[in-house]
């Protein structure tokens, strides 16, 4: 065992006594000994944060995330929460625990444009924390606790303000965006020196394993080996997690990540359907001239347009159309126009759109407030103009929206219309549990992005059963997309435990 | 520290080291540094050298200090201090600096005659036992330095006393048998003797915690016969989170001359 003693104390004290002089104040020296006694950490594990914390009641597992976090990871994390439980009332807890203990006095928080001012007012109201949203001015020197969003963060001049300062802790949110190393973000944060870091994320994996490898790296470099060597050890095959202890382990090492069952309140439930459409005759037969398309000309070959096509068939033939046009333009094979040009009169002509009918009926049904998601815009205003002519009432959002337009789109959602309609890029950092009815017009690819559009509504604060409708056209693409989205959730739940039911067939299987 | 117990130790803190408090309210109070106050907080050397050297009139600074933002006025200009702040901490910092070593002495009364009094070796130790985790516990202890009686608990006691850092007219300071640096060696003698009985299944714990991380860390470097760098510094930081140790400090300490 190490004992450390310092002398030091002892040897300005024995200058005292001889020369009988240099004594200081009685008052100052009780002080002293209160100040260490209000400072002083009594037990290897509790935090002190949360006495200090009169405006804020924090949950039972958001104090057990803070304190795993610092007892036993060290304050470098990837907080992996589902949506909605709080992971910013965590990162909150954990920052204050380390202000009060004096380890940080400089921290970076790096969020989402949209996000910036909801932090800074959440750490400035609930955690008596100062923190000051980045402006283009700001000098960061003089900012202690500085939040900025993560474009701004990797650009010059502010990247290398941010590498001048000294830092003693770095909190990211949304972290799944830097899933991919080589993006110049991934590069900034892996400079950074990392006294303390957290990651913020409730979407760690959203394609394969390997994403993992990359967050677990920015926090333990050169714990995982190289690539190379991960790689061997679990990609025996992408989805063959079996012999995966050790993978585990240092997940759990680096890794919280609470499930709405574990945190003991009582959650509504998600009631999940999958909603299986049959395409109309003509419908039928459009789509199949898009699969012809490729044997007609090998302009239209390329399979990611191809892909495109397909799905957006399945949305509405405004997404379609545009695409088509697209294509028009960019090419000058005589037969293949042809072809093109019928296969658009075709579309054009279709007067039912067997999805939207669907969703109209749910809509109905529900007779209660609805989301609507889909992946394009093109769709989105076709919807909004559908529901208009049956005399339904919605608002657009998306994620080019400012938090002005946001909030403002959120107060109609809430006062006034039935319906709203978003696109994938509103999914994030916006709040909606007044309501419990979502549409997933289209379906994304990846899973992940299903379960932040669901944590939209089923968050804290939702007090029905949340219903999720899934919308396919039986024998598409998106057939394919809902069986792959299977295979994705296998692999996540492998690796940091069972995933929310996202899809109704899991349970059958 | 809640906003109102900061609020008086910051009070507390500036009219003990004579920096005189221009303004104030429940919520803040504005401060006007002296010139060692400014050196020690403010940070700011060069401004110091500049003056020094040239012989400028010194103009030390003026703090406001709030401790609530939601009831002061939103014109006031000033640093919120939190229990937790930055400048909360400087503070504490510097009284440490300026609260290590006193000599005291009990107040008598002048009508009683002459009093005798008893001097004492008061320490106040802080002890810390490091890991992955951390532990600390502080100890105040007390040797008569007649006796060699030990006291726990000194601090308590003393702070209960009327004492003045003059000698009273009145009173008769004891010559101590035990030189007080003979005295801080039995102190850290009971130190040492509490540590040796305390419980350290701690020890044995961190070590598990750190077998198992080390295993997980060789697991993706089995293969290679000669570890990079990167394993090193990782095998490294793993000794430095896990490997147990204990640290004894003396925070503050001095000679008390009791009735």
């Amino acid at each position: 065992m190490i004992i450390e003693r310092s002398p030091e104390w002892e040897e300005s004290f024995k200058e005292r006594l001889e020369q009988q002089d240099n004594w200081d104040n009685w008052a100052l020296y009780k002080m002293t000994y209160e100040v260490e006694k209000a400072n002083l950490i009594t037990e290897f594990t509790g935090l002190q944060s949360p006495k200090y914390l009169p405006n804020l009641t924090p949950l039972a597992h958001q104090l057990d995330v803070a304190q795993t976090v610092i007892e036993k990871m060290n304050g470098k994390a990837i907080l992996a929460d589902e949506v909605g439980l709080g992971k910013t009332i965590e990162a909150g807890l954990i920052l204050k625990e380390y202000l009060i203990r004096g380890q940080v006095k400089k921290a970076l928080i790096l969020a989402p444009a949209s996000l910036i001012n909801q932090w800074a007012d959440e750490l400035n109201n609930k955690f008596n924390i100062p923190a000051i949203p980045y402006k283009k001015k700001s000098s960061i020197e003089y900012i202690d606790i500085v939040v900025m969003s993560m474009d701004t963060a990797k650009k010059s001049p502010h990247k290398e303000q941010i590498y001048e300062q000294n830092y003693d802790m770095i909190i990211i949110d949304e972290a799944h965006k830097l899933k991919n190393h080589k993006t110049k973000i991934y590069e900034f944060v892996q400079s950074l020196k990392k006294k303390f870091c957290l990651l913020l994320t409730a979407t760690p994996i959203q394609n394969d394993v390997f994403e993992l490898f990359y967050l677990i790296s920015l926090l333990k470099p050169g714990h995982l080996g190289n690539f190379e060597v991960f790689q061997e050890a679990f990609s025996a095959s992408k989805h063959d997690l079996d012999n995966d202890e050790f993978l585990k382990e240092l997940v759990n090492q680096v890794m919280v990540r609470n499930r709405r069952q574990d945190t003991g309140i009582e959650w509504s439930n998600r009631k999940v359907q999958n909603i299986s459409i049959q395409f109309t005759e003509k419908e039928r037969e459009v789509y199949d001239m898009i699969l012809q398309l490729k044997d007609v000309s090998p302009v239209f070959s390329g399979s990611f347009s191809m892909i495109t096509l397909q799905k957006e068939m399945c949305s509405s033939k405004e997404a379609t159309c545009l695409t088509l046009e697209n294509m028009i333009q960019n090419s000058n094979d005589e037969e293949g126009l042809e072809f093109v040009h019928k296969l658009m009169e075709k579309l054009m002509s279709l007067e039912i759109n067997s999805k939207a009918e669907k969703t109209y009926e749910i809509i109905s049904e529900a007779n209660d407030k609805v989301i609507i998601f889909t992946e394009y815009r093109a769709s989105q205003i076709y919807l909004q103009w559908f529901l208009h002519t049956k005399g339904i009432k919605s608002v657009l959002f998306n994620g080019k929206f400012n938090k002005s337009k946001r909030d403002y789109m959120k107060h109609l959602f809430k006062e006034q219309a039935q319906v709203l309609i978003a696109t994938e890029a509103g999914g994030e950092g916006i709040n909606l549990q007044f309501c419990h009815h979502v549409i997933n017009y289209d379906l994304p690819w990846n899973p992940m992005k299903l379960e932040q559009r669901i944590g939209r509504v089923h968050r804290l604060g939702q007090e029905h059963d949340v219903q999720i409708y899934n919308l396919a056209i039986a024998n598409t693409i998106e057939q394919n997309i809902l069986d792959l989205l299977q295979t994705k959730i296998d692999v996540f739940e492998k690796v940091v435990g069972e995933l929310d039911e996202i899809l109704a067939f899991k349970k059958s299987i | 520290m809640f906003p109102q117990q900061v609020h008086e130790y910051m009070k507390t803190f500036f009219q003990e080291t004579n920096c005189q408090i221009i303004e104030e309210d429940e919520h803040y109070l504005t401060v006007q540094l002296t010139i060692d106050m400014d050196k020690r907080i403010m940070n700011r050397p060069y401004y110091w050298k500049y003056v020094e050297s040239t012989n400028g009139v010194p103009a030390p600074s003026q703090l406001t200090l709030i401790t609530d933002q939601n009831h002061v006025s939103s014109e006031l200009r000033g640093e919120i201090v939190h229990f937790g702040s930055y400048r909360l901490n400087q503070l504490f910092k510097a009284t440490k600096e300026l609260g290590k070593y006193v000599q005291m002495f009990e107040n008598t009364d002048s009508f009683e005659g002459q009093t005798i009094l008893t001097p004492y070796l008061g320490v106040n130790y802080k002890v810390s036992y490091l890991c992955d985790k951390t532990r600390e516990h502080l100890y105040s202890l007390g040797v008569n330095l007649m006796t060699g009686k030990i006291i726990d608990d000194f601090q308590d006691i003393v702070t209960q006393i009327d004492l003045v850092s003059d000698l009273p007219d009145n009173a008769f300071p004891l010559q101590f048998i035990i030189k007080p640096l003979r005295g801080i060696e039995r102190l850290d003698l009971v130190i040492n003797n509490i540590i040796q009985l305390d419980d350290h299944t701690w020890v044995e714990e961190a070590d598990k915690r750190w077998k198992r991380d080390q295993r997980v860390l060789d697991y993706f470097y089995k293969d290679i016969d000669e570890k990079p760098e990167c394993y090193e510094i990782e095998a490294k930081a793993l000794e430095e989170r896990y490997n147990a140790k204990i640290k004894i400090e003396i925070i503050n300490g001095g000679l008390f001359y009791l009735r």
